[in-house]
């Protein structure tokens, strides 16, 4: 992989979208590279599905320019259709239709398809090949809808709520499945509102809230932006005033017996070199780091509170 | 898995499979699993015409214009099964898969959501077709009802109907909220179009302005258009032109109210 270019497939520029009167997405810019997964995430209603809509030629924006494996979504859609795999949030398949016969017949509109043979294997559906549609459980179904999307060898797949209404057996083994066709060089649009899924599969995600992009970033420095803290006992007590000059430092008290320091980025680093210089041990010592989850809640909620009071209240 | 594998991006494209012949393959071999379309549709038209051919008088009826009972209702039984399958199985198909997310699903795949319209109506016309011309064969050969020898204008009243109850149809598949809306207009519609065509009184049998009114509606313009046939005549310009006004109309409405996604 070390001579591989980062070419960008999908590229979104200041997209809005608006129904009626509602903005469903008021600024939404993404740059997505070739063999990334990179997840959209945000709370219900921040236009996570309407912005992938978008980016798979589904709804025609109000304004702003999408362009997929440098193409332009609406002009060369037929094209797209061709290239891009897309797993939408809620579609169903008609109840008779038989599984072996929906895979046959998805790779029937593709020029190059995938064996359905070999998917059903990869999906773990061979025993359900010659079972109705309707008598599938609800991860049969899920297993089957990404396969569909799969099915056209797509360079692109956009899977919205991947593991909605899975459960945590079969998650894991869709993650996995996401991982190995990964590896084989697919771009995947992940639309998810499972930190542990983002945390888990993205290499980047795009926080959304409210219809604007919060934040973009790797799961691990979106977590980690909200630093770190670390707390322990010491003897003899530290000078606390020293503390809170060192740098990266946030805040630093006593607890309990315990000291108590918060501090961005790698705080917990700079905190023991110091404890190293002073030469104090320090006892049951707690390191937390923020997580994906802390940084989504931290930055919807600030979101949430900018809207709501003048700007400036906030800190 | 090396399947997986991105094309190479100046791949020049393949000729496709042939995505419309798949769809309608399927869409057959769905209804084939639908026992209750099938026995109305295709199975119970037959039936009834071999049952009232075998028990009914082979003497002109003077209530039925001086025809036999089975030269009346033939025709009758012809607009029944085109009836049935356009008003009937397409609307209730075609608004499930609206529901269910199917169509909007085909519509991110270059074979597109208007295909699997392309396939139901295709379907409709070639079953309908089949039973029309099942029946034509079995009325002639076991009951002597005479072979359309307007030919041209027998296929035209055929197809013109096929049409005007195929623009019904989509009409109700446009305005239906679920399955099950499209299920009961359909199923509501189906008695006074019937009537008129005459399944319960023929239309020989109906009153002066019954039959004026009856001459207005789509199958009650069908009718007397094969019978004519039947006889070597001339459908009847009125006729068609009632049934191409329908289907126009129709057709004009439901494309206008056709939604692909919920």
């Amino acid at each position: 992989m070390a001579t591989a270019v980062a070419t960008e497939v999908v590229s979104v520029e200041h997209l809005k979208v608006r129904y009626g009167d509602t903005i469903a997405v008021s600024d939404v810019s993404l740059h997505i590279n070739r063999g990334e997964i990179f997840g959209i995430l945000g709370p219900n209603g921040a236009g996570k599905t309407t912005t992938v809509e978008c980016i798979g030629g589904l709804r025609k924006p109000d304004s702003g320019s999408i362009r997929v494996l440098g193409l332009d979504v609406r002009a060369d859609a037929d094209e797209l259709r061709e290239r891009v795999g897309v797993q939408l949030q809620t579609s169903e398949l008609p109840d008779k239709i038989y599984v072996r016969e929906a895979l046959e017949l998805f790779a029937s509109f593709y020029s190059d398809p995938l064996e359905p043979d070999e998917l059903l294997r990869l999906l773990r559906l061979e025993d359900k090949a010659s079972t109705r549609y309707v008598n599938l459980s609800g991860g049969q179904r899920q297993r089957l809808s990404i396969a569909l999307a799969l099915i056209g060898r797509p360079e692109l797949a956009i899977l919205d709520e991947l593991t909605t209404g899975l459960d945590p057996q079969s998650r894991r083994e869709t993650w996995k499945l996401i991982e190995g066709i990964r590896d084989q060089g697919l771009t995947v649009v992940l639309v998810t509102h499972f930190m542990e899924e983002a945390e888990y599969l993205c290499d980047r995600v795009a926080l959304l809230h409210h219809g604007a992009v919060r934040a973009i970033d790797t799961p691990a420095s979106l977590g980690a932006g909200l630093g770190q803290r670390i707390s322990f006992r010491s003897t003899p007590a530290l000078d606390l005033e020293q503390v809170r000059v060192l740098p990266q430092i946030r805040a630093v008290h006593e607890q309990g017996g315990r000291t108590i320091i918060e501090g961005n980025g790698d705080v917990v680093a700079t905190v023991i070199a110091y404890l190293v210089k002073q030469q104090v041990v320090p006892e049951q010592t707690r390191v937390e780091q923020s997580t994906l989850d802390d940084a989504f809640v931290a930055l919807t909620a600030e979101a949430d509170a900018e809207l709501a009071a003048a700007p400036g209240e906030t800190a | 898995m090396s399947g997986v594998t991105p094309t190479a991006a100046g791949k020049p494209p393949q000729q496709r499979r042939g995505g419309f012949l798949s769809l309608l393959i399927t869409e057959w071999a769905l209804l084939r699993r639908e026992p209750m379309i099938l026995f109305w549709a295709l199975i119970f038209p037959v039936g009834l015409l071999v049952v009232l051919g075998s028990s009914t008088s082979s003497k002109p009826q003077h209530a039925f214009g001086g025809l036999r009972f089975i030269v009346v209702y033939t025709p009758v039984l012809m607009t029944f099964t085109l009836t049935l399958l356009a008003l009937s199985a397409m609307p209730s198909t075609l608004a499930s898969y609206r529901d269910k997310g199917y169509l909007k699903r085909l519509s991110t795949t270059p074979v597109g959501a208007p295909r699997l319209l392309a396939a139901q109506l295709t379907l409709v016309f070639g079953l309908a077709g089949s039973v029309v011309i099942l029946i034509m064969l079995v009325s002639h050969f076991a009951y002597s009802v005479p072979l359309p020898s307007e030919v041209i204008g027998f296929i035209l009243s055929i197809l013109l109907t096929m049409s005007a109850m195929a623009a019904l149809g989509l009409l109700i598949a446009s305005l239906a909220t679920s399955q099950r809306v499209a299920g009961a207009i359909g199923g509501i519609l189906f008695f006074p179009l019937m009537f008129f065509a005459g399944l319960w009184v023929p239309q020989q049998s109906m009153g002066h302005v019954l039959r004026t009114i009856s001459q207005y509606t789509p199958l009650g313009a069908a009718v007397p258009s094969i019978t004519n046939s039947n006889f070597g005549h001339w459908p009847g310009t009125t006729h068609l032109i009632v049934l191409a006004a329908y289907t126009l109309v129709l057709l004009r409405i439901s494309v206008r109210f056709f939604r692909w996604d919920r």
